[in-house]
C-alpha cells in the first residue's frame, strides 16, 4: 500500500472514530482479519477499516463519511453467509451491525416486534415464545444469524416451505441510503401506498443501503406439530414419497431429506442410530389438531405406498429435537468424514428431485468425488456438499467446478442457483447461467434507484461491475467506462 | 406488432382518452407494440379486465392503450411443482378452470374473476377474502416478465417458489399500477383446492367483539382462510371460513362457535348456498358505488377503524363496507348524494385512519370528487426513493404519467 494511501486510511479512520467512538473503529491488523470473510472463507478480502456503529444515527454518520470519502461500505451481519456475501472489497469499510442488538418494542396485539440489526434469529422468538409467539424463518443458523443477514439474504430455513421466507414477515425497515438519508419503507399496517420497496429491500444483499431496525411480523405457535422419519431404500423412493404427499394436498410445515453420505455423517456427528444405508425424510406436520392427526397419517401413510422401509415417529419432544438436531447439524457434521467440503445451495424443481440426485451422483463419481446431500425436499431446494481433501492437489479446484456444473444443472431444469443462501460475490458469475443481460440490467436499475453510487457492498450479485444510467446533459465516459472497467447502461 | 386501432370512448382512463389502442396476441406482438411506443415517444397505459381503472390519478396524457386481453394462454402448469406459467390477460375464472382438474387453484380471489386478469391482479395489486391465510400477489407470485419502457423484455424471479437469485423484480411490480412496465407472463406457486370448507356468520357483533373474536381465534390456533366483516345500515356481520381436511374444519368451526358463545354470540354454519350469498355480497361490497375507498389498518386499531373510519364514510356515502380484521384491510363504497358530501367524508376518514398508522386511497371516485381528493393521499417518506426507481425504468416518465403515488 503507497504512502499516500495510508495517509488517507488515517484519515478516514479519524473521521469514522469521531462518529462511532474510537474503539468501535477497528485499524489494526489482527482486528481487521477477523473480517476478511464471512462464513464462505476462501477468497479472503483484508477491509480497510471495520467500524461498529451502535445507533441508526452512528450509521447515518458512517455513512456520511464513507460518500464524502468515496470509499465503498460492506455490511455485515453475524458473518454467517455461505455465499462471500459480507466479503469486504480492497479499500472497503466493513460496518457490522453487531452492536445494535436491543428489541425496541412488542407488540403481540397486532403481532410484531421491531429490533435492532444485530438481533439474532433464535432471540426474537426467544423474546416472545413466553407468551405463545414466534418467528417464522428458520435458518439452520439461527442460534447465531443476525436479523439484519436474513433481511440481506430473504433467510428461508427448513420451514419456510408452509411459512415462507423472510419476505413474507418483514412488515417494516429503516435504512440508511448513501448520503446518510435515513428512510422508513413499509410499518405495522398493511398496503402503504407506493412501490413496495421493502420487497426490493429483502434479498437485496446488502447493496441497497444499511437496515437499522427491522418491523416482523410474529406468529401465534401452531396448536399441533406432529414429526415422522422416514428411511427409504434410496432417494429414489424418498423422491416419489415427498411428491406424493403434495400431490395429495398436503402442505407439510417442512419436508427434509438426507441420503447416505449425509445420514453417515449425521450419525458420526449425533450419535442418533439411523441406519446405514438409503434415504430418509423428515417431516413436520403442524397446524390445527385435527387437521395435524389427520394430514400427518396421511402422509405416512403415503410415503410406506412409495416404499418406507420405516418410520418412527418421536415419543417426545427431547426426541423430537434429537431428530432436528440431527438434520441441523448436518453441514458441520460432513466434516467428521471429510477433511474439506464445499456448501452448494441451487433450487430445482421437486418433481425432479430423483432424476436430479441420480444425476449429481453421476457427475460426482465422474470427477471422483463424493457429495453428500442434505436439503429442504420440499421446496425442491438442495443442498449438496461437495467432500474433498484440500492436501490432494488439484482436488479444491475439481471440486469448485462439480459445484458449478451442479449449479448448471439446477438451471437447466428450470430451478435456481441459490434458494437461501444468496449469490453474494461466490455465484455472481453464475446470475449470467440463469438470467440475460436484460435480466440484469432490469435487476441493476432497481440497484440505481436506490444507490446510484454503488456505495453499497460492490461486487456482489452482478457478474459485471456496471454503472448506472446518464445524467442529464453532455454524455461525458464515467473514468471506470473509459477504462474499459464497466459498462454503462 | 399487431394493428393499432383508433381509440373508442370506452378505451379512456381515468376520462382520459388515448388516440390508439393495441391489442397484441403474443409476448412477441406485445414487445413490437412497446417498442413503436418507444419510438415514437408515446405515452401508454396498460388495460387487463379492466376491474380496477379506478385506482390512482387521471395519467398527465396518454397517446396509446395497450388491452392485454388476447395475451391469454397457460404457459406451463407443472401440477407436480405446484406452479403455473401464464401471460398476463388470461382472466383468474380462466385460470382457476384449468387448475381444477388437477385440484389445485392459485390462492387469490380477488372481485370479478370472469374478467380480472393475473397482469391486472398483480398491478392493481387486488385481492378476496382468501387474503386472510393466503396474502396477496406479493406471497403468490414467483416470476415475472415484463416489456420494458424501452421495449426491453425482461425477467425477474423464476419458476420455482424458493429463489433469492438477484433483485425481487416479481414484487416491486405488484401494486405498480402499470408505471414500471408492462407484464407481459406471471408466474404464480399454486396451493391445493381444499377437501372441504365451511363458512360460519356471527350476525350484529360490535366491533370490540369482533376484535375479541380475531384475537380469540389466533390465541386458539385457529387458522381460518377467509374473515371477513360486513358493514351495512349500521349492523356488522362477521363471516369467517374453514378450508382444508375435513376433520381440521369441522373441529375449527365447532372451536369458534365456542368462541361466539363465550363472547354472547352466536356463529352459525352456513348452507352452501348461504355462504356462495355471503362471499358474493362480499364481493359487492368490495366493489360496489360510484366512490369507493381501500383501507389498511393495523388490526389492533379495529375499534377506532370502524368507528371513526368505515361507519361514518360509509353513512355519508350511502353504501357499505367490507373489511379483513384479522389483516387490517378493506374496502369502503358507495353512491353518496353529492360529491361535496363524499369529498368531506373522505377527508375526514383519511385523517382518522392515519391518526392510527393507517392509509386510505381511492379506488372509485367521478372527476368532481378526484379535483379535491389526492387518490393517494400524502406521500409516503420514501417517495423520492419510488421517483428514482421510476425514473430508472421509465426515464421518460411515458408509462401512466401521473396516475401512481406523489405524481408519478
Amino acid at each position: 500500500m503507497s504512502v499516500q494511501a495510508d495517509l488517507d486510511t488515517a484519515d478516514l479512520a479519524r473521521r469514522m472514530a469521531a462518529v462511532v467512538g474510537e474503539p468501535w473503529c477497528l485499524s489494526d491488523a489482527a482486528s481487521l482479519s477477523v473480517y476478511e470473510c464471512d462464513g464462505l472463507s476462501h477468497g479472503r478480502v483484508r477491509p480497510r477499516l471495520v467500524v461498529l456503529p451502535a445507533s441508526t444515527d452512528e450509521v447515518a454518520g458512517v455513512v456520511r463519511v464513507a460518500s464524502e470519502a468515496g470509499v465503498p461500505l460492506v455490511p455485515r451481519g453475524s458473518g454467517t453467509g455461505l455465499s462471500g456475501g459480507a466479503r469486504p472489497v480492497p479499500g472497503a469499510v466493513v460496518v457490522s451491525l453487531s452492536r445494535m442488538k436491543r428489541v425496541l418494542e412488542v407488540n403481540l396485539d397486532d403481532g410484531w416486534i421491531r429490533v435492532e440489526p444485530g438481533v439474532i434469529n433464535l432471540d426474537v422468538t426467544r423474546a416472545v415464545q413466553g407468551r405463545g409467539f414466534y418467528y417464522a424463518p428458520d435458518p439452520s443458523s439461527q442460534s447465531i444469524c443476525s436479523i439484519g443477514g436474513n433481511v440481506s439474504e430473504n433467510s428461508g430455513g427448513a420451514h419456510c416451505l408452509k411459512y415462507g421466507f423472510t419476505v413474507n414477515h418483514v412488515l417494516g425497515a429503516r435504512v440508511v441510503l448513501d448520503g446518510g438519508e435515513i428512510v422508513d419503507l413499509g410499518g405495522p399496517a398493511p398496503d402503504s401506498p407506493g412501490y413496495d420497496l421493502l420487497a426490493a429491500l429483502v434479498g437485496s444483499e446488502g447493496m441497497l443501503g444499511i437496515v437499522t431496525e427491522v418491523t416482523l411480523r410474529l406468529l401465534r405457535k401452531p396448536e399441533a406439530t406432529r414429526t415422522f422419519l422416514a428411511i427409504f431404500p434410496s432417494s429414489d423412493e424418498a423422491g416419489n414419497a415427498v411428491s406424493a404427499i403434495i400431490a395429495a394436498g398436503i402442505l407439510p410445515a417442512a419436508i427434509e431429506m438426507m441420503d447416505t453420505l449425509a445420514i453417515h455423517a449425521a450419525k458420526a456427528a449425533t450419535g442418533l442410530a439411523w441406519p446405514d444405508e438409503g434415504a430418509l425424510l423428515l417431516m413436520d406436520v403442524d397446524g390445527p389438531e385435527a387437521e395435524v392427526v389427520h394430514t400427518s397419517s396421511r402422509a405416512i401413510e403415503l410415503a410406506r405406498k412409495a416404499g418406507a422401509l420405516e418410520v418412527t415417529v418421536p415419543r417426545d419432544e427431547a426426541e423430537r429435537q434429537l431428530m432436528w438436531k440431527g438434520r441441523k447439524s448436518a453441514f458441520a457434521a460432513v466434516g467428521r468424514i471429510s477433511p474439506n467440503y464445499m456448501v452448494e445451495d441451487g433450487v430445482i424443481p421437486r418433481s425432479e428431485i430423483a432424476h436430479t440426485l441420480r444425476e449429481i451422483g453421476r457427475m460426482a463419481a465422474e470427477a471422483g468425488l463424493r457429495v453428500a446431500n442434505v436439503f429442504h425436499a420440499g421446496d425442491g431446494n438442495l443442498h449438496p456438499l461437495v467432500l474433498y481433501d484440500a492436501r490432494n492437489p488439484g482436488e479444491e479446484e475439481r471440486a469448485a467446478a462439480l459445484g458449478g456444473e451442479i449449479l448448471r444443472l439446477c438451471v437447466r431444469l428450470g430451478g435456481s442457483i441459490t434458494g437461501e443462501h444468496g449469490v453474494g460475490a461466490e455465484k455472481a458469475a453464475y446470475m449470467a447461467v440463469q438470467f440475460g443481460p436484460d435480466d440484469l440490467d432490469t435487476m441493476a436499475r432497481v440497484r440505481c434507484a436506490f444507490d446510484s453510487e454503488g456505495r453499497f457492498n460492490p461486487g456482489k450479485v452482478f457478474p459485471t461491475p456496471r454503472l448506472c444510467g446518464e445524467k442529464p446533459g453532455p454524455y461525458v465516459p464515467h473514468p471506470a467506462e473509459a477504462a474499459g472497467l464497466a459498462e454503462r447502461w | 406488432m399487431s394493428a393499432l386501432r383508433p381509440a373508442r370512448a370506452e378505451d379512456a382512463l381515468l376520462g382520459v382518452a388515448p388516440r390508439h389502442v393495441a391489442e397484441p396476441a403474443t409476448v412477441e406482438e406485445a414487445v413490437a407494440a412497446m417498442q413503436a411506443c418507444a419510438r415514437d415517444r408515446l405515452r401508454v397505459a396498460f388495460v387487463g379486465g379492466g376491474t380496477d381503472l379506478g385506482l390512482g390519478a387521471p395519467p398527465r396524457g396518454l397517446d396509446v392503450v395497450i388491452r392485454t386481453g388476447r395475451l391469454a394462454r397457460v404457459v406451463e402448469h407443472a401440477p407436480a411443482d405446484q406452479i403455473v406459467v401464464a401471460e398476463a390477460g388470461l382472466t383468474v375464472a380462466a385460470l382457476q378452470k384449468a387448475l381444477a382438474p388437477h385440484g389445485q387453484r392459485l390462492a387469490l380471489d380477488p372481485p370479478f374473476p370472469e374478467r380480472a386478469t393475473l397482469g391486472g391482479v398483480v398491478a392493481a395489486n387486488a385481492w378476496g377474502p382468501r387474503r386472510t391465510r393466503h396474502g396477496t400477489a406479493r406471497d403468490l407470485v414467483i416470476g415475472v416478465s415484463l416489456v420494458r419502457a424501452d421495449g426491453v423484455l425482461a425477467r425477474g424471479g423464476g419458476k420455482v417458489v424458493k429463489n433469492v437469485a438477484g433483485f425481487d423484480v416479481p414484487r416491486i411490480m405488484v401494486g405498480s399500477l402499470g408505471t414500471l412496465g408492462l407484464l407481459a407472463t406471471v408466474t404464480f406457486r399454486l396451493h391445493p383446492l381444499p377437501e372441504a370448507a365451511a363458512t360460519l356468520r356471527v350476525d350484529g357483533p360490535q366491533a370490540a367483539s369482533v376484535r375479541t373474536l380475531v384475537t380469540g381465534m389466533r390465541d386458539a390456533q385457529l387458522e381460518p382462510s377467509s374473515v371477513a366483516l360486513h358493514a351495512e345500515g349500521g349492523e356488522l356481520t362477521l363471516g369467517v371460513r374453514f378450508e382444508g381436511f375435513g376433520p381440521g374444519v369441522k373441529q375449527q368451526c365447532e372451536r369458534l362457535s365456542a368462541l361466539a358463545a363465550r363472547a354472547k354470540l352466536e356463529a352459525r354454519t352456513l348452507s352452501d348456498a348461504d355462504a356462495a350469498a355471503f362471499w358474493a355480497r362480499h364481493d359487492a361490497l368490495c366493489t360496489g358505488g360510484a366512490v369507493r375507498a381501500r383501507i389498511g389498518f393495523r388490526p389492533a386499531s379495529l375499534g377506532e377503524v370502524m368507528n371513526d373510519v368505515v361507519a361514518p364514510l360509509g353513512r355519508a356515502l350511502g353504501g357499505g363496507a367490507a373489511v379483513d380484521p384479522a389483516v387490517g384491510s378493506g374496502a369502503v363504497g358507495g353512491t353518496p348524494a353529492s360529491a361535496a358530501v363524499a369529498i368531506q367524508a373522505l377527508d375526514r376518514a383519511r385523517n382518522a385512519i392515519r391518526a392510527v398508522g393507517g392509509s386510505l386511497v381511492l379506488a372509485e371516485a367521478p372527476p368532481e370528487v378526484r379535483a379535491s381528493v389526492d387518490p393517494w393521499g400524502p406521500p409516503p417518506p420514501s417517495l423520492a426513493v419510488m421517483q428514482r426507481l421510476k425514473a430508472q425504468l421509465d426515464p421518460e416518465g411515458r408509462l401512466a404519467p401521473g396516475r401512481f403515488v406523489g405524481g408519478i
